[in-house]
C-alpha cells in the first residue's frame, strides 16, 4: 500500500448514555486509506460507521488511539486546529447534500473555500462546478435545483479546498436507483481526476461492489459486534 | 467568500424577519435622532435669547422667569407695565426733557423699552423705537441686517418692522399696511402701520415679533394710561404743545408706560461689568417701581429646572425604545436559531471553527444595526424635515432635514451597535456550542 493518507491506530470510542451505561462505538486496532485509494466502507445500521466519520473528520475525539490525515494525528489536536484539517485536507459529502440554502451553488463552493488555509478562488470553484456540470447553473439556489444537481454541488463543494480524501456517508441513500449509479460514477471519476482518495460509507452492496476496496466496519471494529451506535 | 458575505448571505437568506427586525430598529433610532435633534433646537431657542445685545431686563414686580419669557422670547403674557418716569432714570441727560442724568444712567449703556399686549394674525406686536434694532445685536455682537426695506423712523409714527418668520408667512413687504388688534387676535383692530423693513433671518425669537414705533402704539385706543385729573393735558413727548395739522401728536408723558426694559449695563468706572449688573439689579430690586432679572440665570435655572430634566427624561425614554429595538434583533435571532443551527452544523463540518460562526452571527446583529440605525437616522432626519416649519413657526428657531444634534447624534450608532452585539451573544453562544455530530444525523 502507497503512503496511507488516512490510519486509524487503536482507536477507541464510547459513549455514556443517561443511565450512566457505557456504550463502546468503536474499537479498532488498524484502519488505513492509501492516496488515490477507493474504498467503500460498508456496515449494517448501529455498527458506528456515523461515530467513525466523524471521528475521521475530527468532529468527534476518539478516547484513545490516533487518526491519522496526511501525516497529522488529529487526535493529539485541540478544535480548533482540528477544524483546520477537516477543511485543508477532507472533503464531506453527506447522505443529505446539506448544502445551504440561502447561498447559491457557487456560493456553497466559495463558503467551504473561505474556511480553509487558501484564499476564496472563485475561478476555481467555478471550474469544479462546470467539471460536475453545473457550470449552467452557478447562481441557482439549492431549492431550484434537482436533487441530482444538489448532489453535484455537494461533491464539488467536497473538492473545494483540495482535500487529500473525500469521506461520503451514504451518498446513494436519499436518491432513486435511476441516479444512484450517476452520483457513484460521478464521485468516482471526480476524484480520480483530482488525484484524492475516497472512502464511501454505504450499507448498500449494489454500491460497494463497484469499488476496487470494499471493507466491513464489522470485520475490523470489535465494538460494533452488539451495540448500536 | 468572507464571514461578512456569509453574514449578509443569511441576512438575505431570512429577508422577511431581518427586514422586520431592522425596520423596528430603525423606527426606535427615528425617534430618538427627532427628540435629540427638536431637543437641541429647543435648547437652541433659549440660548440664542441670551445673547441679543442686553443683560438685564427691567420690568413690573413679579415673576422674573415670566418676566424674562414674555420680552426675550415672545411667549406668556406681560406681568403689568412699569411707568414712564421709571423708565426715565435709565437715561443719560441728553435723552430726557429735564436735561439730567437719570437715576441709573451711570450704569446703564443703553436702555430699550418695548411696549406689548397687541397681536397681528398671531405674532407678537411690540412696540419700541429704532434704538431697538440700532443699538441691540442680533447675538454675538452681529447687527441687526435687513433683508428688505430699513428701520422705522423716530418720526415715522406708524411704521413698523417685520421678523423675518412673520413676513415669510404672512407675505408681507415693506409699504404693506398691517392692523395690529387690541389684547388678542380678536380684539379690537387698531390704526394701520405700514412696513418699512423685513429683518433677516435671525434665529432667534425676534423673527416672530412684529416690531412698531412705539409712538404709533401710544396713539392706539386703549394704549394712554389714565391721568387723574389730567386727562387732556396739553403736555406733549417732545415737550412741545399741539401741532396743529403738521401730523399726529404723541401721547403726553404722564399718560406713557412701557411693559419693560431691554438693558445693557455699563461698566462702572473701577468694577467688572458683572458687579455694575449685580449692583444695578439689586438697587432696582430693593426699590418698588419694578425689578430686574437677568436672562441668562432664569434661563439657566429654567434649563436646569424643567428643560434638562424633560430633555433627561426623553432620553431616557427614547433610550428604552432603542433597547427595546435591539432586543427585537435578540428576538429575530432566537427565533431562527433552529434554521440558523444545522447551517451552523454545516458550515462546522466544512471545517469552520466555533470562533467562525460565532463572529458570523455578531456580524448579522451588527449589520442589522447599522442598517436599521442608519435607516432610522436618515428617517429622523426626514420626520424633524417634515415638522421643521412647525418649529420654525413656534420657536422662531430655523430647523430643517439638516439640523442636527452632533455630540449625542454622532454616538447613536456606536451605541446601537455594542447594544446589538450584546442582544446578539446569546445566539451567537448558541451558534459557538452547536452540537455538529447531533444536526448532522438528524
Amino acid at each position: 500500500m502507497d503512503t496511507p493518507v488516512l490510519e486509524l491506530i487503536g482507536v477507541r470510542k464510547s459513549f455514556t448514555m443517561p443511565g450512566g451505561e457505557q456504550v463502546n462505538i468503536l474499537d479498532i486496532d488498524a484502519f488505513q486509506l492509501a492516496a488515490d485509494e477507493h474504498c467503500a466502507l460498508e456496515g449494517r445500521s448501529g455498527s458506528g460507521k456515523s461515530t467513525l466519520l466523524n471521528v475521521i473528520s475530527g468532529i468527534m475525539r476518539p478516547d484513545t488511539g490516533r487518526v491519522i490525515i496526511d501525516g497529522i494525528d488529529i487526535a493529539q489536536l485541540d478544535e480548533a486546529r482540528r477544524d483546520r484539517v477537516r477543511a485543508d485536507k477532507l472533503g464531506l459529502v453527506f447522505q443529505q447534500f446539506n448544502l445551504l440554502p440561502g447561498f447559491t451553488a457557487l456560493e456553497n463552493v466559495l463558503v467551504a473555500m473561505s474556511f480553509g488555509s487558501g484564499r476564496p478562488d472563485r475561478d476555481r470553484a467555478v471550474r469544479l462546478l462546470d467539471a460536475v456540470g453545473l457550470g449552467h447553473r452557478l447562481d441557482h439556489k439549492p431549492s431550484a435545483l434537482s436533487v441530482g444537481q444538489q448532489q453535484r454541488v455537494a461533491v464539488a463543494r467536497a473538492l473545494a479546498n483540495r482535500p487529500r480524501a473525500v469521506l461520503a456517508d451514504e451518498p446513494t441513500a436519499s436518491i432513486d436507483p435511476a441516479h444512484q449509479q450517476q452520483v457513484i460514477d460521478l464521485l468516482r471519476n471526480t476524484c480520480t481526476e483530482q488525484g484524492v482518495a475516497l472512502l464511501v460509507v454505504t450499507h448498500a452492496a449494489d454500491v460497494a461492489g463497484q469499488f476496487p476496496r470494499r471493507v466491513r466496519l464489522e470485520d475490523f471494529n470489535r465494538a460494533a459486534t452488539g451495540h448500536r451506535s | 467568500m468572507t464571514l461578512l458575505g456569509i453574514a449578509w448571505r443569511n441576512i438575505r437568506q431570512r429577508l422577511l424577519t431581518s427586514l422586520l427586525t431592522a425596520l423596528s430598529l430603525a423606527l426606535g433610532v427615528a425617534l430618538v435622532v427627532a427628540t435629540l435633534v427638536t431637543g437641541g433646537i429647543v435648547k437652541q431657542a433659549f440660548e440664542s435669547g441670551s445673547g441679543l445685545g442686553y443683560n438685564m431686563i427691567v420690568g413690573a414686580k413679579g415673576s422674573p422667569l415670566q418676566l424674562v419669557l414674555n420680552s426675550v422670547y415672545l411667549v406668556s403674557k406681560p406681568i403689568e407695565n412699569i411707568s414712564w418716569d421709571f423708565y426715565q432714570q435709565f437715561l443719560p441727560a441728553a435723552e430726557r426733557p429735564d436735561g439730567v442724568d437719570g437715576t441709573f444712567a451711570a450704569s446703564t449703556k443703553t436702555a430699550v423699552p418695548i411696549c406689548m399686549g397687541d397681536y397681528f394674525r398671531g405674532f407678537r406686536v411690540i412696540g419700541t423705537n429704532t434704538s431697538y434694532f440700532d443699538r441691540l445685536t442680533v447675538g454675538n455682537g452681529r447687527p441687526f441686517v435687513f433683508s428688505a426695506g430699513r428701520n422705522f423712523r423716530n418720526d415715522e409714527f406708524f411704521g413698523g418692522v417685520l421678523g423675518a418668520t412673520v413676513a415669510a408667512k404672512l407675505g408681507l413687504k415693506p409699504g404693506d399696511p398691517f392692523a395690529p388688534t387690541h389684547g388678542a387676535d380678536d380684539g379690537k383692530v387698531h390704526d394701520p402701520f405700514t412696513v418699512t423693513g423685513v429683518l433677516a433671518r435671525t434665529d432667534t425669537p425676534v423673527d416672530r415679533g412684529v416690531f412698531v414705533n412705539m409712538e404709533g402704539f401710544y396713539l392706539q385706543e386703549g394704549h394712554a394710561k389714565p391721568v387723574e385729573g389730567e386727562a387732556g393735558s396739553g403736555e406733549r413727548a417732545d415737550g412741545s404743545r399741539d401741532h396743529g395739522n403738521q401730523g399726529p401728536v404723541p401721547l403726553p408723558f404722564t399718560q406713557r408706560e412701557v411693559t419693560a426694559l431691554l438693558l445693557d449695563t455699563a461698566s462702572l468706572p473701577g468694577l467688572p461689568p458683572e458687579l455694575t449688573a449685580m449692583g444695578l439689579r439689586t438697587a432696582i430690586n430693593e426699590g418698588r417701581d419694578g425689578q430686574a432679572a437677568l436672562p441668562i440665570a432664569e434661563i439657566r435655572m429654567l434649563l436646569d429646572l424643567f428643560v434638562r430634566p424633560l430633555e433627561l427624561l426623553l432620553l431616557l425614554v427614547t433610550t428604552l425604545v432603542v433597547i427595546v429595538s435591539a432586543i427585537g434583533i435578540l428576538v429575530s435571532m432566537v427565533g431562527s436559531s433552529l434554521e440558523r443551527s444545522r447551517d451552523v452544523a454545516i458550515m462546522r463540518a466544512l471545517g469552520a471553527r466555533r470562533s467562525h460562526v460565532l463572529v458570523v452571527v455578531l456580524i448579522e446583529a451588527v449589520l442589522l444595526a447599522v442598517g436599521g440605525g442608519l435607516a432610522g437616522w436618515m428617517l429622523g432626519h426626514l420626520l424633524v424635515g417634515a415638522i421643521a416649519p412647525l418649529i420654525t413657526t413656534n420657536a422662531g428657531v430655523s430647523a430643517s432635514i439638516f439640523s442636527a444634534a452632533p455630540g449625542t447624534e454622532m454616538l447613536l450608532v456606536p451605541f446601537l451597535v455594542v447594544l446589538a452585539i450584546l442582544a446578539a451573544l446569546l445566539p451567537a453562544l448558541a451558534a459557538y456550542r452547536t452540537d455538529v455530530a447531533k444536526w448532522l444525523s438528524s
